[in-house]
């Protein structure tokens, strides 16, 4: 909310400086978002007197002035405005002034003469709306003054939140001003001086129910002359941010910046003879001010008469109804809707006015009719006419209740965590006119909307809440407001000691290790963007039962069904992402724009989709790299990417985790990101994922250099510990190794034939691949297969036998399922 | 043989020995030169064999000037050692120099990210009050991320949250990491100390301050007598923790449906305008949301804070614009190690 200034010393003494008063506000939680001085863009413009005013000898539409602008300071200036005379203040633009439209004001001959500035009309200086003529200061204006000194005003922009309404006006400002420096808030109610007819000769007003407007008042004012407001209540309205339309409209707007009172007024013309406040017919439409045909919901509430809809309730008036140059008689309207009608039928109708923020909001009913007498009493100030006599009222009888709030002073001290005084407590409350007194035997304080407690006698205080306090309703909002206007800063800090709980574990232990070891492997840890284009959630169809047996992640709950945004901000960011893996491409893709031609990127992220139980998500690592491995040292050759590399960080990534990876062929389908001949599927205990190179089809694809990823789900990468080792003394016999060597045919897959290995020979610590080559030995399109098998025996040949049974057996069950060929057996 | 014959010959042998010796220039020479001279089937030894025709007392005679003999070619060939030594050493170190003051190849530069770098620091600093942290679940329903939060239906105070919603009716992602409070305190009897970061998501143009997906860190205190100086205590900590020990901080009112009285920090900065920065917000846990988690407010009372992630790491490591941490440009990564 802006304020000026000058309005709000009408109301209250503010003794403060502007920066005091915005530092003193913002400490007690209204925080002042800026300071401006309204005109301070009025550079080179003054307070002129006119001296002469004369016809230009050329020019019918032109006069010739002599305007003083300072003591010995006397200029001619020609001007076109036809509302100056000799003797009158005026605003002066001096050359070199820059005009708020971007003009810059030069010494011009006009029609042969000179003219050494400009004499400004309100539209120019941006201050009133009118354009026609000049702007015609007090008579006493101080000639040679700054205009923006002379008209000039400090501004605060203050940050009203949203359970504070009453402070969306200068009155409720006020108060919290007055509560600070202690001054007393008074507000003058206008006199207004009826006559002429009644308001309920040809009026009536019905309200339909009482819940959507528990209150509303309406005011005639016959015989107006509707035009511009008076320059002063034009420049107020335009620093505080709104925009002058016309003296009736005017008087609205000011009344709600007054009191926080949105009124409307109609042309009475346009109003037939029996206004009802009642929801809106379906389908019933109405033109509104901003010349929208809107189609009504039965939920929205309106004013109507007889015939149809006037005006959408508490969000914007109707055109057919709207206050014209014509207009000669207006219907105030002065109501209190329901708050939660409005703010629904703002946003259904995307609508956000002044006046629906402020019913949003809430009001108390006694500002019905207080504001319909002094928006009736401007108009007649501003636009004449006579106020018939009396109001029509819903709800005559209701007034503004002081509402009772129990609290335990001892409990504020206890939550806190400072002494403050019962006395203390009910002197700051009584700042801001919330008398207390100690609370009557069998009080109860409220603690939450369903739960009260007894209050103990003696320990109990009652706080009278004025009506406009419509936040209070607790005890904990009475500590709030003590906390508030003792001071926060006058809190000391101190440290919760003792109750503190019990071990729990630290859930991103196992992640972080992960990525502190990827990050010393020379990788860039990135974080991108769960919500992408539906193109890149697309690219990577990755299998759901990717992550299956001892993984307890959620995804077994996963369905196929990716998650869509109902209200994307845009088609790039409309829907959840399954896979990191695109994101990372997209990241990939945009270094190698920025010249990274290599790089390697890693993120720990969630994946998203549908599921039987509602939507679930998960936690998984995703890998990218590309080009050489680091620098090289001069005169030596650095290594690229390749699948055995990526592998490489894969086996130090589980082994963090105690898991173990196995790589099994892509099925069909697995995904259309991978290279289907370069690309493998993980599975192994605690561990499940996809590793390879970009496929060719792929957009993002070039020659060199090549890009390669992983997506790997890890046991414990959501919520995990790196396993505790168990240490086993070896024994002191040495380990002895077997290599097996097989001449496999084309399409056995190496990790087929270690799955086996694994499977057939148990006694095995440890199978690795040790060769494997074509050439020599091996039949076209095969491969020779070396196989590592590792045994630690307890005592000297004490597995002999064993181990070579079960190497057998492998060797046996390969040939028959992949047809493989012993090339050699040999002890070493 | 006569003793003169003899001591003559023995004589000629040290000559000659040390000519030799002082003509030797290697290491290697040397040990060989001293083993032909005074090894066991060495010329010294050869001479004395014929000690065996002199006369008994001429015997010891003999054996003095051969001892005399065997150690002035002991200590030549020791001075020449020493000294063909050190020229060997001299030689060998400056055959074998290199320029020293090359760079060395790059070490691959690797990182990890600002975004969970900073939320590691934060749990690293509220972990030496007790808190652990605890992960949520990004996509909330209406009820947890709203209403148990005391923000209800057709408030104005949802304005505060502009809010993507998923198909899927009464799902959204969370606002906030503040729902975290009432899954937590549903799981967890108090005493509580918890911090919860992740991910959030608003309906809000980016700009470079402002994204459609951030992240939070939302922190907890629940027991028996958690006041707000202690809140405050806390939250001084924590700011020194992250902006150095001479960090300032101003606490002032702020508004919060979910805690009563709220508070917004501001930490002393010398970048902004009047030397504060707003870097997060806070409060007394509601009653009302105490009452929603399952923990009776009149035994219990807490505190509950949260900070903006990206802000904090944009003013950790002076980055300009918050665009920059989701753009995951490796050389910008790689600068912050």
């Amino acid at each position: 909310m802006r304020v000026p200034l000058s309005w709000l010393r009408e109301f209250v003494d503010v003794q403060l400086t502007v920066e005091q008063l915005a530092d003193a506000l913002t400490l007690r939680g209204l925080e002042v978002r800026g300071v401006e001085r309204w005109g301070a863009n009025w550079q080179k413009m003054v307070v002129g007197e006119l001296l002469e005013v004369s016809p230009h000898p050329r020019a019918d539409r032109l006069q010739l002035t002599k305007v003083r602008v300072g003591k010995d300071q006397i200029l001619e200036v020609v001007c076109g405005a036809r509302n100056i005379a000799a003797g009158q203040r005026v605003p002066v633009a001096l050359v070199g002034a820059l005009m708020p439209d971007g003009r810059l004001i030069e010494r011009a001959e006009k029609m042969g003469v000179a003219s050494e500035g400009m004499l400004c009309s309100g539209a120019e200086l941006d201050a009133t709306d009118d354009g026609d003529g000049i702007l015609i200061l007090d008579a006493k204006a101080p000639i040679g003054t700054p205009l923006s000194d002379y008209l000039g005003e400090e501004v605060i922009d203050v940050d009203v939140k949203p359970n504070r309404g009453d402070l969306l006006s200068l009155l409720g400002l006020a108060r919290e001003v007055g509560g600070i420096t202690g001054s007393s808030v008074k507000y003058s109610v206008r006199k207004l001086s009826e006559g002429g007819v009644a308001v309920s000769d040809g009026l009536a007003l019905r309200v339909e129910r009482e819940a959507d407007a528990p209150r509303v008042v309406l005011r005639v004012v016959d015989g107006v002359k509707v035009g511009a407001a008076p320059d002063a209540v034009q420049m107020r309205l335009k620093a505080a941010g709104l925009r002058s339309i016309s003296n009736v409209v005017d008087a609205t707007n000011y009344i709600m910046l007054e009191l926080g009172k949105p009124t409307h007024a109609f042309d009475r013309s346009a109003v037939g003879e029996a206004i009802q406040i009642r929801h809106a017919k379906a389908k019933e439409q109405l033109e509104t001010l901003d010349h929208v045909n809107r189609i009504l919901d039965a939920d929205d509430l309106v004013v109507a008469d007889e015939r149809g809809a006037l005006a959408l309730a508490g969000v914007m008036g109707g055109a057919s109804s709207e206050v014209s140059a014509k207009t000669e008689s207006v219907v105030i309207e002065s109501a209190i809707f329901s708050p939660i009608l409005i703010r629904r039928a703002a946003q259904r109708h995307s609508l956000r006015s002044e006046a629906s923020h402020r019913f949003e909001r809430g009001q108390e009913l006694d500002l019905a009719p207080l504001a319909a007498d002094q928006v009736a009493a401007l108009i007649t100030a501003w636009a004449g006419g006579t106020v018939r006599k009396g109001h029509l009222d819903s709800n005559p009888t209701t007034v503004g209740q002081t509402r009772q709030i129990a609290f335990r002073p001892q409990r504020v001290r206890q939550l806190l965590g400072v002494e403050i005084s019962d006395a203390d407590q009910g002197k700051l409350l009584g700042g801001i006119s919330l008398a207390t007194s100690p609370a009557k035997e069998g009080a109860s304080v409220q603690i939450t909307a369903k739960r009260s407690v007894p209050s103990a006698k003696g320990e109990t205080l009652v706080a009278a809440v004025p009506p406009w306090r419509r936040d209070l309703e607790l005890e904990a909002d009475i500590t709030e407001e003590v906390a508030r206007l003792y001071g926060y800063d006058h809190i000391p800090p101190t440290l919760p000691g003792r109750d503190l709980p019990g071990y729990q574990p630290q859930p991103t232990a196992l992640r972080d290790r992960i990525r502190s070891l990827l990050a010393a492997q020379g990788l860039n840890e990135a974080v991108t963007h769960a919500l992408v284009a539906k193109m890149l959630s697309e690219r990577h169809a990755e299998p759901l039962n990717l992550v299956s047996g001892p993984l307890a992640v959620s995804e077994g709950e996963a369905s196929n069904q990716t998650l869509l945004l109902a209200n994307p901000l845009s088609a790039d960011h409309d829907q959840l992402r399954r896979s990191l893996l695109p994101s990372l491409l997209d990241r990939a893709e945009a270094n190698l724009r920025y010249g990274a031609v290599s790089g390697a990127l890693f993120e720990v992220g969630r994946g998203y989709a549908g599921g039987k139980k509602g939507p679930t998500e998960w936690t998984r690592l995703g890998l990218i790299v590309w080009g050489e491995m680091g620098a090289a040292a001069p005169g030596s050759i650095v290594r690229c990417w390749d699948l055995d590399e990526l592998k490489r960080l894969i086996r130090m990534i589980t082994s963090a985790a105690s898991a173990t990876p196995r790589y099994m062929p892509l099925s069909a389908g697995d995904s259309t990101l991978l290279h289907p001949g370069r690309a493998a599927r993980i599975a192994g205990d605690g561990v499940a994922g996809l590793i390879g190179e970009l496929h060719p089809a792929a957009p993002e694809w070039r020659e060199s250099p090549r890009i390669l990823m992983a997506e790997i789900a890890v046991q414990g990468l959501s919520a995990g510990q790196p396993a505790v080792r168990r240490i086993v003394l070896p024994p002191t016999t040495p380990p002895i190794q077997r290599d097996v060597a097989l001449a496999a045919p084309g399409g056995v897959s190496v990790g087929d034939l270690m799955a086996l290995a694994e499977e057939t020979v148990p006694l095995a610590n440890s199978v690795e691949l040790f060769d494997l080559f074509t050439g020599a030995g091996v039949e076209k399109g095969g491969r020779s297969v070396g196989l590592r098998f590792t045994f630690q025996p307890s005592a000297a040949s004490e597995l002999d036998d064993a181990i070579a049974s079960q190497l057998d057996a492998f060797t046996t069950r390969a040939a028959k399922q992949h047809g493989t060929r012993v090339r050699g057996a040999e002890a070493e | 043989m006569e003793l003169a014959a003899l001591e003559k010959q023995l004589r000629t042998l040290q000559t000659e020995s040390i000519k030799k010796i002082g003509a030797a220039d290697s290491s290697a020479a040397l040990e060989e030169l001293g083993s032909s001279l005074l090894g066991k089937r060495g010329a010294l030894t050869d001479l004395l064999r014929g000690i065996g025709a002199l006369s008994a007392d001429d015997r010891p005679k003999i054996g003095a000037i051969a001892n005399e003999v065997r150690a002035a070619i002991d200590t030549a060939l020791a001075d020449r050692r020493s000294a063909a030594s050190a020229a060997e050493l001299v030689t060998r170190i400056s055959a074998e120099s290199v320029d020293s003051t090359t760079p060395g190849p790059l070490p691959q530069l690797g990182s990890l990210h600002p975004i969970p770098e900073t939320i590691g620091a934060i749990a690293q600093i509220m972990a030496s009050f007790g808190f652990t942290v605890a992960e949520g679940q990004e996509i909330e329903d209406d009820v947890t991320n709203f209403q148990l939060l005391n923000i209800p239906e057709d408030h104005p105070s949802r304005d505060l949250w502009d809010t993507l919603y998923l198909r899927e009716p009464g799902q959204l992602l969370r606002t906030h990491t503040s729902p975290g409070q009432i899954r937590t305190m549903r799981a967890v009897q108090p005493p509580i100390r918890v911090i919860l970061p992740g991910r959030c998501f608003r309906y809000e143009a980016v700009d470079a301050s402002h994204g459609f997906e951030f992240h939070q860190v939302e922190g907890l205190l629940v027991d028996k007598g958690a006041t707000l100086a202690d809140l405050k205590g806390i939250l001084d900590e924590l700011a020194r923790g992250l902006f150095g020990a001479s960090t300032r901080t101003r606490f002032r009112p702020g508004y919060y449906p979910f805690t009563e009285p709220s508070v917004a920090v501001d930490v002393s900065w010398g970048g902004s305008k009047d030397g504060w920065m707003t870097i997060l917000g806070a409060g007394m846990v509601h009653p009302i949301v105490l009452e929603n988690g399952g923990i009776d407010p009149e035994t219990h009372q807490g505190f509950a804070f949260g900070l903006g992630v990206e802000r904090i790491a944009m003013l950790r490591h002076q980055i300009p614009d918050l665009r920059a941490l989701l753009e995951n440009d490796i050389r910008m990564l790689r600068g912050l190690r």
